[in-house]
């Protein structure tokens, strides 16, 4: 299960959110250890670069993009490993959307999109779309190109 | 974590406009589009739903708002979010692409209730059988969100469509919503097995994990459907690598059952999880990697995967470094041999930037190392450790503890290592969890003693944390006056008396008296010490100082010799403080003082599981002998029957004992009463017939194969009505302070008496009737009670070595050596100590330290060691200590005959 994906600008302050099968009273906690985990490690870390933690039985993948981070929490099948291919998928289609990697300003811009796209690659905890060119097309109700 | 800037604004503080720098004008102000928005103007906007002629780009906007401010963590109410619901609703009539699928994930985020549902399941059950592919896709995932189990079986024909449709986005949102509704419908999604089965062996990539996922999951309690399932798809029809890792893992899974099952060690499909780590995924290889090294193999079967984790250590890709690194630390733990070829490459990963990877690195090579690379690995974590965050650190200073532990020699370093780390800058957690190394390994490593104590006077003289203060200071009282130079601890005990807190310099008094009391050269010392405690402000210290001042001055009559004393200043309390609250709480203020001796000394064990059958539940009303203020319940209540009244002191009292099976017509459990004389039998009785009335109860018990029993008296029960519990008590007498054994048979006998269940009316004529239940064994262990010594080692060195009884034991072949070390706790009924009832996995021998006090008040412990020969063959070493060389050879009487 992917547990949660969040959006938050440099200064931890959330942009989006999505939790999935997490309580709402832990949901706090959540964003609070995300937040320090990211000021803690985030800051000099290169534009996408992953970084990795574990955090009792989940892991945690997360990066900077552009001026926005983002962190993507797993547990069960959804380990270090599956995590980096959510968050690639994440990363390509907000770049896609974006043109470039964002600042904070041109991701609130798109941010309908964002959450489309979000909306397309994970659905209720569950890896559903990987391709942004898929997803590009699915946002926009095209069906995609069969390679 | 506040949420964004933008959106907060009931917090004037947090409406800053989004400042961004810009290098051609430094103070230009940019705003956030969402900035200023506000709940109730966004709601005015979204009545533009409703108009006749809609504008997309606009209802797209609002869409957009709306969805922002859900995400900001705004709520709408009842009537909010019903209102734009309906509004949203509308937005059908649209044609453009982009607002219907803003329209789908609004639905879906505003998650209307069950009676609103109906307004969109028709527009939505028509996109569902749209041309338009994609309107299909949405629509399933929509309606499998907010549809119930009865609207699902009217879509039911339409999903099993869908699960086959060419289109592989239609295909892949019915098998994601199918893995959601099983969870509630799983009878519905399971008739869908046969489409499912064609979606594994689609050539879409996302579709066949998807499909997998969903099949797996439908089969999940059918072992052999599971591996029929592995059995095909190993052939290699799987292409997607994401659906290679799941396949991966339910043939491990398949692997582990059927291993299990099978004693001969066959591993069907090892050979397909072998062939993976040749994949050309990294992620199929790390996955086939990972499930090999959990998997008991022989080394030469482990050396693969080990050969590809080690390749990944020098990925370029984090992640990659992290998973192998993971991996290999979990191996480290059973097999430290197989890892150590990674060494280098491990010593490398020291640096890594990513301080996870980091971590994990230094504990793995503290797990593989050998004794000459100690040293080496201490010096690299000095310079590791100052970059890393507390939680890290503390990983790292249990990984050096359980290091020491294995290679003793080395402790110089290592305690050198942990000393420096006390001196640095650290919280609670950290510096508490060096402290505690530091004790281990002075309790563990004779050589080490001295140099940790000093160690630990110089951390006590700075340090903030009063808990840690007077856990060295208690340390220090029962460890320094033992060592070459007892005197050079004096200073920094005494220094805490001037510089600390009240709580510390009350410990402190406590560490002095203990050394004048066992170094005779240092006690007139001591006394100038502790007389000028007298004039503390503190009321605690100023009281200790006294009493100890009076104490070893032989003053306060504590017993006359000298070994009273030590026992006072020494002698662990022995009272479980939840025992002694709950005596306290029930003592009703009289003439007579409060008595410690009459606290329950018994811990009550924690109760492993809850695994209670139906019937099995606590009798209603009568007492629960897992409560700590049960012991004392049951000394009141049997104290206050005149027949037992002149037993004395209630010893101990068992747990229940079942003696009917579950839901039978009448249940009935024991309690055992041990007295020094005397035993009471209770017997919990309830009727569970509501037709049916009982009088004059009473247990026939038949004492023939319990010689040293001879009934006194008992007391039977006038009536029990239906669910109402009523007690039964039968005494006997037995030989004083003789742990007397024997079996008890009994019969309930009683006159039963119909009852009109409609008017309650009670018949009058009764029948005489009888019901047998099983029967009642008093063996060895009722007569010992759980007592938990606090210091283990101290407690059976201040024992007589004379009353030692040391013998061995083979104990056959056994099931496992946990289940022979719970078996010998249990027939011996005592306390066992510092966590020694758990057995390591995988541990080929093991020590079980275990207390309690026998009938007589006779202190016993018990060293058990287990060491496993040959294949499940058990051997055991008991020695017992205790306060009477009799009782000593009674412990071994129990083991031989049990």
């Amino acid at each position: 299960m992917i547990l949660a994906v969040l959006f938050s600008n440099s200064d931890g302050n959330i942009l989006i959110e999505r939790f999935h099968g997490v309580p709402a009273e832990e949901r706090l906690h959540w964003r609070s250890f995300l937040a320090k985990l990211g000021a803690d490690n985030l800051k000099g870390a290169k534009n996408e670069e992953l970084l990795v933690a574990s955090h009792k039985s989940v892991s945690i993948v997360y990066t900077m993009i552009g001026d926005v981070c983002l962190y993507i929490v797993g547990k069960d099948e959804y380990d270090e490993l599956a995590l980096a291919e959510v968050i690639f998928a994440v990363t390509s289609a907000v770049k896609d959307v974006c043109g470039k990697p964002p600042t904070e300003r041109l991701f609130l811009d798109k941010y309908g999109r964002i959450c489309l796209c979000l909306d397309e690659i994970v659905w209720k905890g569950l890896l559903e779309n990987t391709e942004k060119d898929r997803v590009r097309r699915l946002i926009r109700l095209k069906p995609p190109v069969e390679p | 974590m506040p949420r964004s800037l933008a959106g907060d604004l009931t917090d004037p503080e947090m409406a800053q406009p989004y400042m961004k720098k810009d290098d051609d004008d430094d103070e230009e102000i940019e705003y956030s589009p969402f900035f200023g928005i506000e709940k109730g103007a966004v709601l005015q906007e979204a009545r533009a739903f409703h108009d006749p002629q809609l504008d997309a780009r606009r209802c797209s906007q609002v869409i957009t708002k709306l969805l922002y401010l859900l995400n900001q963590g705004e709520t709408f109410t009842k009537v909010e979010a019903t209102e734009v619901f309906f509004a949203v609703t509308k937005l059908f009539q649209s044609k453009d692409a982009g607002l219907r699928r803003l329209v789908y994930l609004m639905i879906k985020e505003l998650s209307p209730s069950s009676d609103e549902v109906i307004i969109v399941t028709s527009s939505l059950m028509k996109d569902m059988n749209s041309k338009t592919d994609m309107y299909r896709a949405n629509a399933i995932r929509v309606l499998c969100r907010i549809i119930d189990g009865t609207l699902l079986t009217q879509i039911e024909r339409y999903l099993k469509q869908a699960i086959v449709d060419k289109n592989p986005v239609v295909a892949s949102a019915a098998l994601v919503s199918g893995i959601h509704l099983l969870q509630a419908n799983p009878e519905i999604v399971k008739r869908w097995s046969k489409e499912v089965q064609e979606a594994v062996q689609s050539r879409a990539a996302l579709v066949q994990f998807h499909g997998l996922c969903l099949l797996h999951q439908i089969r999940q309690n059918d072992r052999l459907a599971v591996s029929k399932m592995v059995s095909g798809l190993t052939k290699g029809s799987v292409r997607s690598p994401l659906a290679q890792c799941l396949l991966i893992r339910y043939t491990s899974q398949v692997i582990r059952e059927s291993s299990m099952n099978t004693q001969n060690g066959d591993r069907p499909f090892f050979d397909y999880l072998e062939s993976c780590l040749r994949h050309k995924s990294e992620m199929v290889i790390l996955e086939a990697a990972r499930k090999i090294a959990e998997m008991d193999v022989t080394s030469r079967e482990l050396a693969p995967a080990i050969t590809v984790l080690q390749l990944f250590l020098t990925s370029s890709k984090p992640v990659l470094r992290f998973a192998a690194v993971r991996t290999l630390n979990k191996v480290a733990m059973t097999r430290p041999l197989a890892v150590t070829n990674c060494n280098v490459d491990l010593e490398s990963l020291v640096s890594d930037q990513n301080r996870s990877i980091a971590t994990l690195a230094i504990t793995t090579l503290l797990k593989t190392g050998n004794e000459s690379s100690v040293d080496r690995l201490m010096k690299q974590i000095t310079n590791f450790m100052s970059d890393i965050a507390d939680e890290f650190k503390i990983v790292v200073v249990e990984a050096i503890r359980a290091l020491c532990l294995k290679f003793p020699l080395k402790y110089r370093s290592m305690m050198n290592f942990l000393s420096n780390s006390l001196r640095e800058e650290g919280s609670f957690e950290y510096k508490k969890a060096i402290v505690d190394s530091i004790v281990t390994l002075i309790s563990e490593i004779p050589d080490a003693k001295e140099t940790g104590l000093l160690y630990l006077c110089e951390f006590i003289e700075d340090c903030e944390f009063t808990y840690l203060s007077s856990q060295i200071l208690h340390l220090l009282g029962n460890e320094g006056p033992r060592t070459s130079d007892p005197s050079r601890y004096i200073r920094y005990i005494y220094n805490r008396v001037i510089l600390e807190n009240a709580n510390v310099r009350a410990s402190a008094v406590s560490t002095l008296a203990k050394f004048g009391a066992l170094v005779d050269t240092l006690k007139p010392r001591i006394f100038v010490l502790l007389r000028r405690c007298l004039f503390d402000t503190d009321d605690e210290v100023r009281d200790r100082a006294t009493l100890y001042l009076q104490t070893l001055d032989g003053e306060v009559a504590l017993g006359n010799t000298e070994k009273d004393v030590n026992e006072f200043l020494f002698g662990s309390f022995d009272v479980p403080l939840a025992n002694l609250e709950a005596s306290l709480r029930t003592y009703e203020p009289s003439e007579e003082p409060f008595d410690i001796s009459f606290v329950s000394r018994e811990v009550k064990p924690q109760p492993l599981q809850e695994k209670k059958g139906p019937g099995k539940k606590q009798l209603a009303g009568a007492p629960s002998p897992a409560t700590v203020s049960a012991v004392d319940a049951y000394q009141k209540m049997l104290s206050s029957i005149p027949e037992f009244s002149g037993f004395g002191r209630l010893f101990k009292s068992s747990e229940s004992v079942e003696l009917t099976e579950a839901e039978t017509e009448y249940s009935v459990n024991v309690v055992k009463h041990i007295y020094k004389g005397h035993i009471v039998l209770q017997y919990n009785c309830t009727n569970t017939i509501p037709e049916q009335l009982l009088e004059n109860v009473i247990v026939y018990v038949d004492a023939t194969d319990a010689e040293e029993f001879s009934e006194v008296c008992s007391k039977h029960l006038r009536s029990l009505p239906y669910d109402s519990p009523g007690q039964i008590f039968v005494a006997f007498e037995k030989p004083e302070n003789v742990p007397a054994t024997g079996k008890f048979s009994n019969v309930l006998k009683f006159i039963v008496k119909e009852v009109d269940t409609s008017t309650g009316e009670v018949d009058e004529d009764g029948v005489e009737d009888e019901y047998h239940i099983e029967d009642l064994e008093i063996v060895s262990a009722d007569y010992m009670l759980r007592v938990a010594v606090s210091n283990f080692r101290n407690a059976w060195e201040n024992m007589d070595p004379e009353s030692e009884r040391v013998d061995e034991y083979g104990l056959g072949v056994r099931e496992s050596l946990a289940e022979a070390v719970s078996a010998v706790i249990s027939i011996l009924g005592m306390q066992p100590c510092e966590g020694t009832e758990v057995v390591p996995k995988n541990a080929r021998s093991h020590t079980c330290l275990l207390s309690g006090v026998f009938i007589g008040d006779v202190k016993v412990l018990v060293r058990l060691s287990f060491g496993l020969s040959g294949p499940k063959e058990v051997a055991m070493k008991l020695a017992v200590r205790s306060d009477d060389p009799e009782v000593s050879d009674k412990i071994h009487e129990i083991v031989a005959s049990g």
